[in-house]
């Protein structure tokens, strides 16, 4: 343990910037991922005919192990190759799944009374949407989003593989070299950023849960 | 039920070779798997049971994996065992690098080191031919023109490695802009794509010549000798003498150039291993005779 902290002393600037990568990598992913997967979730709720091949084809890009995912963007023209966008491809893929399903979920999950009292108030669809089922919605959202972000700081440690940098760069070296201070060197921060990420969109989820909202208190649906 | 079982786990349990078969493993390259499939097939047509057991990992990782046990060989090349597994000062005479590793290997941990394969395998510093062209880069010496806005690609162990980067920025007071870590396989493409400027591969790669990249050369004699040698334990060959017999059969049977072909196969032509080490077989190491024909070459 004293040998790992004098390696990350000692290599602090290297560290840093490793560690820069992996949040650039899992935070662009997770960012990206937000932007696709909301509106295709609120879409799944939208329409009967695209629910099951949104929520089914999320459900298909989580099964692939990741390294047989790098090992197939590589090959291909503008989204592949070897680095960090196909490494962000790949993450964004796989955070794709809880955020449509929780977005989903959170939507479907609220009391239709209330839908049907934003309706009764002559709101439009859009309306209904922003100020209705978004904001009861959003603390759902925001738990798929944070599971989304565990699994992409995870998972960017195998990018290291294709030349994505991040703190797998330490853990494969580690391995090559059979050295536990270097493997630590890039599992334990790994981590530590994994829980740093859980507790940070964990706070928020808490600041954003709307009153009445499904997960309000201890995830429990409140009758409005 | 159980019958059923038992009977479904029994191809499994002979393709594991049994508890005697001879476990040859392999490090986690091309090259690596092709010499640890010609020397299974070899041992197999001996009659010695094979259980392959490849692309295990780096050098340190396969080199534990031998002195565990969970190994009984594996090809090392003298040059690696001396810096990166004995932790000792690069020597650049071949034979007594050999005579060292072959010492302390006997004493440390009762391994055997089998005669040379006949081929030297060594780091290669790799540019694309069309930047030596036009920046009339020789040797890795050159590089010191280029090397703050150059990107360099390594793979994990060159990069902490005393005869890897550390030592060669030292020995030839050069420094890349960035350098980035990937899997040993991927750098020929990463070069080709541009993400690299330089890399760092292996002297048999059969990429070199495929991608159309140059090796500079080590004009100030950094990397050791690396002759490749098959490395097997000695109690191994107490209980399979064979094993013995065919290592020395194979004494100095392949060539540098010929290793480049072979792995150039692999790599660009036919990704069948086995297949491939049994048509170089056939044609190198049996001259004279016509090359047997497997069942699986039929179709």
């Amino acid at each position: 343990m004293r040998e790992l902290a004098r390696f990350l002393v000692e290599n602090r600037v290297e560290v840093g910037g490793l560690l820069g990568e992996h949040l650039y990598l899992s935070g662009v992913s997770v960012g990206v991922a937000a932007a696709i997967g909301v509106p295709l979730g609120i879409a799944a709720t939208r329409s009967r005919a695209l629910e099951r091949p949104i929520i089914g084809t999320a459900n298909v890009f989580q099964t692939i192990p990741s390294l047989a995912l790098f090992g197939f963007l590589i090959p291909i023209p503008l989204i592949g190759g070897v680095g960090a966008r196909t490494a962000i491809v790949a993450l964004v893929v796989y955070s794709l799944l809880p955020i449509v399903r929780n977005t989903h979920a959170g939507i479907r999950g609220i009391d239709p009374a209330l839908v049907e009292a934003g309706r009764g108030m002559g709101m439009t669809d859009l309306q209904l949407l922003l100020k209705v089922q978004l904001p009861l919605a959003a603390s759902v959202i925001l738990a798929g989003i944070r599971v989304a972000a565990v699994v992409s700081v995870g998972i960017a440690t195998i990018a290291a593989a294709i030349g994505a940098g991040g703190l797998g760069v330490y853990i494969f070296r580690g391995i090559a070299v059979v050295n536990d201070t270097l493997i630590l060197a890039g599992a334990l921060p790994a981590a530590l950023l994994a829980l740093a990420a859980d507790g940070l969109l964990g706070w928020m989820g808490r600041r954003l849960t709307a009153p009445g909202a499904p997960g309000a208190e201890r995830g429990e649906v409140k009758p409005a | 039920m159980r019958g059923w079982l038992l009977a479904a786990a029994l191809p499994l349990l002979a393709a594991c070779g049994g508890a005697d078969a001879v476990a040859v493993g392999s490090k986690d390259f091309v090259e690596q798997d092709v010499l640890a499939e010609l020397i299974s097939q070899e041992l197999e047509e001996r009659g010695v049971p094979v259980e392959r057991r490849f692309h295990f990992g780096g050098s340190k990782l396969t080199h534990e994996a031998l002195v565990n046990d969970e190994l009984d060989l594996y090809v090392e090349y003298t040059g690696t065992a001396l810096v990166a597994v004995l932790g000792r000062d690069p020597i650049h005479d071949a034979d007594s690098v050999y005579t060292v590793v072959e010492e302390a290997y006997l004493d440390r941990w009762d391994l055997v080191l089998a005669p040379p394969l006949g081929f030297e395998n060594t780091f290669a510093v790799i540019v694309r031919a069309g930047d030596a062209d036009s920046l009339g880069l020789e040797a890795i010496g050159d590089l010191a023109a280029v090397d703050e806005e150059w990107t360099a690609g390594f793979g994990p162990e060159f990069m902490s490695r005393e005869d890897g980067y550390p030592g060669l920025k030292e020995a030839y007071g050069i420094a890349f802009g960035e350098v980035k870590q990937m899997d040993l396989g991927l750098l020929y493409r990463a070069l080709d794509q541009g993400e690299i400027d330089v890399a760092v591969g292996n002297s048999t790669d059969g990429q070199i010549a495929a991608f159309d990249l140059r090796v500079l050369n080590d004009n100030r004699n950094f990397f050791p000798p690396y002759e490749a040698v098959p490395v097997v334990r000695r109690e191994t060959i107490e209980r399979h003498p064979r094993v013995w017999d065919v290592l020395q059969r194979l004494e100095g049977v392949v060539t540098a150039e010929q290793m480049r072909e072979l792995n150039r196969t692999v790599v660009v032509e036919d990704a069948d291993i086995p297949r491939a080490v049994r048509r170089w077989r056939a044609r190198h190491l049996r001259p004279g005779k016509t090359a047997p024909i497997a069942p699986e070459d039929t179709t």
